[in-house]
């Protein structure tokens, strides 16, 4: 009975999302032979400017690089007080939790488009989106990865005397380490992919480039800043794993 | 000279209440077993003294007990002298900790408390890499960097096999004979308590009752 009503309560919500998305595949079914005729004539893929695209790529890379690392100083003391056995104010557990979800829950890209009004066009206003979308990201991720780790090393340092928030700095930091440098790696990865798009609303970076390939429909282009976005998203993949590999 | 003093002492967890009327007193260089089956509230009895629960009742320590936790408690990625130094932390400020700026003396002392439990020379060793008698002896070492003229231990040698047991029984006697410490240690094995300890204790359902 319980499964049948999980089973009902999916389809249910399933038909709600068709009800809205409006799905047809007869307009994909007529789209098709267009999207396969842009691929078409894509080829071959237009590099000319190498150094230009491959400086696009550069400040994606940086500004998603940059932003991770503000996200991370943002979000130390964040997860700190937002994990129990570190927090040494109580009354700011809820809050500082409620401040990280309402940071996660606006994505990077929306935190880009109201710092581009803020400070102006270019990746400076990306790296601020990144920032504090991630923030939120990593305050969460590095708080549960705190309120796991083992509680005994930090009762024994707080039965010989040690504050809170001491005990956390010698311990409970070190301690989860593996899990905490994990997360930055994760989250770093995901920025370098999600900041591709930030030169959508002018916030620089590699996306830049790209709508203005399509705006000018010029596929030839599109296609080599999409091979140029998948070798780029590749290779820190590949990086970002072996970091990992040594970390844990 | 009583380096523990324990008047009507009671303890509760979760709201049941474990520890009941308990009266005792240990002297310096006094080696105390607290025996009794598992579940009589040893454990509770001791976090009590060690005021890491909250107790009804007079207790009257000279000063801050120090604790050698059941499963040795250490943080597994640090080293054995780090690991040690954090019995010191209630000495040293939260920037200093924080930075690992240990001072000289502290350095020195935690470099001591390793040798007097037989670890010279393992301080750099991470504690995940030392075998269970050596990390049960970094818990003691730990214990003896907080200075304490007390030295609470919780089933110091449950985990171990008989010889490295037989050790760490060997090492907190002297303690309480060479360093004049006030011991007091839970054990759930009668013979070996009454082989080693000055005095046995024997708790049940909470309460003390003569041997």
């Amino acid at each position: 009975m319980r499964w049948a009503a999980w089973i009902i309560g999916f389809i249910a919500v399933q038909a709600a999302c068709i009800w809205v998305v409006q799905p047809d595949l007869g307009r994909l079914w007529v789209g098709l032979p267009r999207l396969a005729g842009w691929i078409a004539g894509g080829f071959p893929p237009d590099f000319s400017g190498f150094g230009d695209l491959a400086a696009r790529a550069a400040e994606t890379l940086a500004l998603a690089t940059l932003g991770t690392t503000l996200a991370g100083v943002l979000a130390l003391p964040l997860a700190l007080m937002a994990a129990r056995p570190a927090n040494p104010y109580p009354a700011l557990y809820h809050p500082i939790r409620t401040l990280l979800d309402a940071l996660r829950g606006i994505d990077g890209f929306v935190f880009a488009l109201i710092f581009v009004a803020a400070v102006g066009l270019g990746p400076f206003a990306g790296m601020l989106g990144v920032a504090l979308h991630s923030a939120g990201s990593l305050g969460k991720l590095w708080s549960e990865a705190l309120e796991a780790a083992d509680p005994s090393p930090m009762e024994a340092a707080r039965s010989a005397g040690a504050g809170r928030a001491q005990a956390a700095a010698v311990i409970l930091l070190p301690e989860t380490l593996p899990q905490t440098a994990s997360a930055a790696l994760y989250v770093w990865e995901f920025n370098i992919r999600a900041s591709t798009v930030l030169g959508l609303v002018g916030a620089g970076g590699i996306g830049q480039e790209l709508k203005n390939a399509v705006d000018l429909l010029d596929f030839s282009r599109v296609l080599a800043i999409l091979a140029l976005i998948v070798a780029m998203t590749l290779t820190v993949d590949r990086l970002s794993s072996a970091l990992r590999a040594r970390l844990l | 000279m009583l380096a523990i003093s324990v008047q009507g002492l009671g303890a509760s967890l979760g709201g049941r209440v474990v520890v009941r009327d308990v009266s005792f007193d240990v002297a310096a260089g006094e080696m105390v077993a607290l025996i009794g089956p598992s579940g009589a509230g040893k454990t509770t009895l001791l976090r009590a003294i060690a005021r890491l629960l909250p107790s009804s009742g007079k207790l009257v320590a000279q000063g801050q007990p120090a604790l050698v936790f059941q499963q040795h408690a250490l943080a597994s990625r640090l080293t054995a002298r780090d690991n040690v130094l954090v019995g010191g932390l209630g000495r040293i400020g939260f920037w200093r900790a924080a930075l690992r700026l240990w001072p000289r003396a502290d350095m020195a002392l935690a470099e001591a408390s390793l040798a007097r439990v037989g670890l010279a020379g393992l301080g750099e060793r991470r504690a995940d890499r030392l075998s269970g008698g050596q990390r049960q002896r970094v818990a003691i070492a730990r214990a003896l960097h907080q200075q304490s003229r007390i030295l609470l231990a919780d089933e110091p040698v449950a985990s171990l096999d008989p010889a490295l047991a037989e050790d760490v029984r060997s090492l907190l006697q002297d303690l309480a004979r060479r360093d004049r410490l006030a011991v007091l240690v839970s054990l759930h094995q009668h013979d070996l308590a009454a082989r080693f300890a000055d005095r046995l204790l024997c708790l049940e359902d909470g309460c003390l009752r003569q041997l």
